[in-house]
């Protein structure tokens, strides 16, 4: 009896430090900060930055890379790499190039063909990982190389055009939706939603988290450590795959040298988002905002009149900034309890 | 006249190699019983622990459960018949939540459609309920991750988990060595609680005093021998120490 009561006295001043640590403990806070900072910086260098136009365009320059960078981001909490997502989108962003105009395929048949593809090539990183049991970076390193490769040999090097437009490009990324926002955003917007309930709210999420966690605790609770890891290298592929059909239909051409920074830029949209390197720990909405956080920086970058060799130096040095403010900020709140 | 043991082992030998780790050890646990396993380092309380729970197969003996010769090939089979093993490292994950933790693996779920959803509130309720009833006052929230509790709130989520499961047999591999005394007293209690719920504890410690306060019954090993299996009532702390000291005399 009385122990019920005293439970009952702590309880509301523990709940008020409840929120508060919640608020300094969420992982998008780093970015969060980073994010208002860069447009912070913009907006006073332009003034024109602060608009819906500028943000029309920032959303279309971080769609493709946002689409790629969710899968990794499930990889990463995983605790495994996919360096080979940019060769995989070239690779389906020109099969689909290819097929739709070459050899005049329905795009009903070749997207979902594509799609398997890229599908495979990520689950077949999966195989090679886990069958070897050689770290993911060293594996997808090398099917980075392969399939960059594979894309130049079937194109000859040189990038693919459509003349005129068509359906399919308009609703893979090509159509406005909304002044300078494009259809790919609303893609990213979909996708970002369904592997959001994926990875929050359903055992598959809880079973990704375990496997990057405590692979031997999730192993020894019944968690099929392997067929997790296996299932996010092929989402990662898949949503590669998907990205480069997004960049086609927006370029209206595929060239098969596109894609080769985004293996690392998606790695950056996660961890400057919060997701640990070391596995275990991550969000979907903290992606979100590193991929809008690094699309600020390139739109902003050339609408001050820098040349574009400064996006690099300028996201290097963000990437460094948001992963400090992470980690200072998840030791305040060990610090709080 | 004696009730029928939930896990009787008889006559479990093991060699590895030149090595022999156990030799005629005979070993029984009656249920709602907290059985003291208790040796120095290397007197085999680790290769018995794992031939009961079917990590190795025993090169002689017989394991009977509840009275039924069993015959475990695999950890699952001992599983299904409800023997759970925490384990030092505990199995738990520290940057999940407390109740993600505790259902990890036997998730609770609503279908929406094809889609299994996460019933994260059933999951808390049902965590905090387990964890209070254990004695866990200063539990705020399930909602919290793993790495704020202390060490013996970790060790309740895994005897909770048990509990909380359906298992008969709870063995828990030196639940206390890296705890501070306070921390150990609080794990005595769920310990205790456990076993006032029905489950029957096997608490492997190489520190006796330890695990003298809760349980029922102690058995000494010693160079995979088994030197003294004494009820709490017939031997004082200092009887079983000596024991320890000495080898086995019996007392």
């Amino acid at each position: 009896m009385t122990k019920s009561a005293e439970i009952k006295q702590v309880a509301p001043p523990a709940r008020k430090r409840d929120l508060w640590r919640r608020a300094l403990g969420a992982r998008e806070v780093g970015v969060l900060i980073a994010l208002v900072a860069v447009i912070g910086v913009f907006s006073v260098l332009n003034r024109n930055f602060l608009t819906v136009d500028t943000f029309g365009d920032i959303l279309t320059q971080a769609a493709e890379l946002g689409i790629a960078a969710v899968g990794v981001t499930f990889l990463m909490i995983a605790g495994e790499f996919d360096l080979s997502v940019g060769s995989n989108f070239a690779v389906a962003g020109v099969m689909l190039a290819l097929l739709t105009t070459r050899l005049g395929w329905s795009p009903f048949l070749s997207i979902p063909l594509v799609l398997a593809a890229a599908t495979s090539v990520g689950f077949l990183n999966g195989v090679i990982t886990l069958g070897t049991r050689i770290p993911s970076f060293i594996t997808t390193l090398g099917t980075m190389m392969f399939w960059r490769g594979i894309a130049l040999a079937i194109t000859g090097g040189w990038p693919i055009y459509v003349l005129g437009s068509s359906r399919m490009l308009d609703l893979l990324g090509g159509m406005a939706i909304y002044q300078t926002v494009r259809i790919s955003a609303l893609w990213w917007l979909i996708i970002t939603l369904i592997f959001w309930l994926l990875l929050v709210r359903t055992p598959y999420g809880n079973w990704t988290f375990a496997t990057g966690g405590k692979p031997e605790a999730a192993r020894a609770l019944g968690v099929p450590v392997g067929r997790v890891k296996l299932t996010n290298f092929a989402l990662a592929g898949m949503l590669a795959g998907f990205a480069g059909f997004t960049q086609f239909g927006r370029m209206g051409s595929m060239s098969p040298v596109w894609g080769d920074g985004l293996p690392l830029e998606a790695i950056a949209a996660a961890v400057i988002g919060g997701t640990s390197l070391m596995g275990g720990a991550g969000t979907i909405l903290g992606t979100v905002l590193g991929a809008i956080t690094m699309a600020s920086i390139r739109v902003g970058l050339i609408m001050v009149g820098a040349p574009s060799y400064w996006y690099t130096a300028f996201l290097g040095a963000v990437i460094v900034v948001a992963v400090i403010l992470n980690v200072r900020l998840g030791e305040m709140m060990t610090w709080r309890r | 006249m004696a009730p029928i043991a939930l896990l009787e082992a008889r006559g479990i030998s093991k060699t590895f190699g030149k090595v022999r780790a156990l030799h005629r050890v005979d070993f029984h646990i009656n249920p709602q019983e907290i059985v003291g396993l208790v040796g120095d380092n290397g007197a085999g309380k680790s290769t018995l622990i794992k031939i009961l729970t079917g990590v190795y197969p025993p090169d002689e003996g017989e394991i009977y459960f509840q009275g039924h010769r069993v015959h475990f090939s695999s950890p699952k089979d001992a599983r299904a018949l409800g023997i759970e093993t925490v384990y030092q490292d505990l199995a738990l994950i520290e940057q999940m939540s407390i109740a993600r933790n505790f259902f990890l693996g036997s998730e609770i779920v609503r279908r929406l459609g094809i889609l299994p959803l996460l019933d994260s509130r059933a999951m808390e309720a049902t965590t905090e309920e387990v964890l209070r009833g254990l004695g866990i006052t200063s539990l705020r929230s399930a909602d919290e991750e793993v790495r704020v509790l202390s060490g013996g709130e970790r060790q309740a989520i895994a005897i909770g988990r048990t509990l909380h499961f359906g298992a008969k047999l709870l063995i828990l591999d030196e639940p206390t060595s890296a705890l501070s005394i306070v921390e150990t007293q609080k794990v005595l209690g769920y310990i205790q609680e456990a076993k006032r719920r029905g489950l029957s504890v096997i608490f492997i410690t190489h520190n006796l005093y330890h695990v003298y306060p809760v349980a029922d019954r102690i058995v000494v090993l010693e160079h995979g021998k088994k030197v003294g299996d004494l009820r709490k009532e017939e031997a004082s702390l200092e009887d079983i120490v000596n024991m320890i000291a000495y080898g086995g005399t019996q007392a």
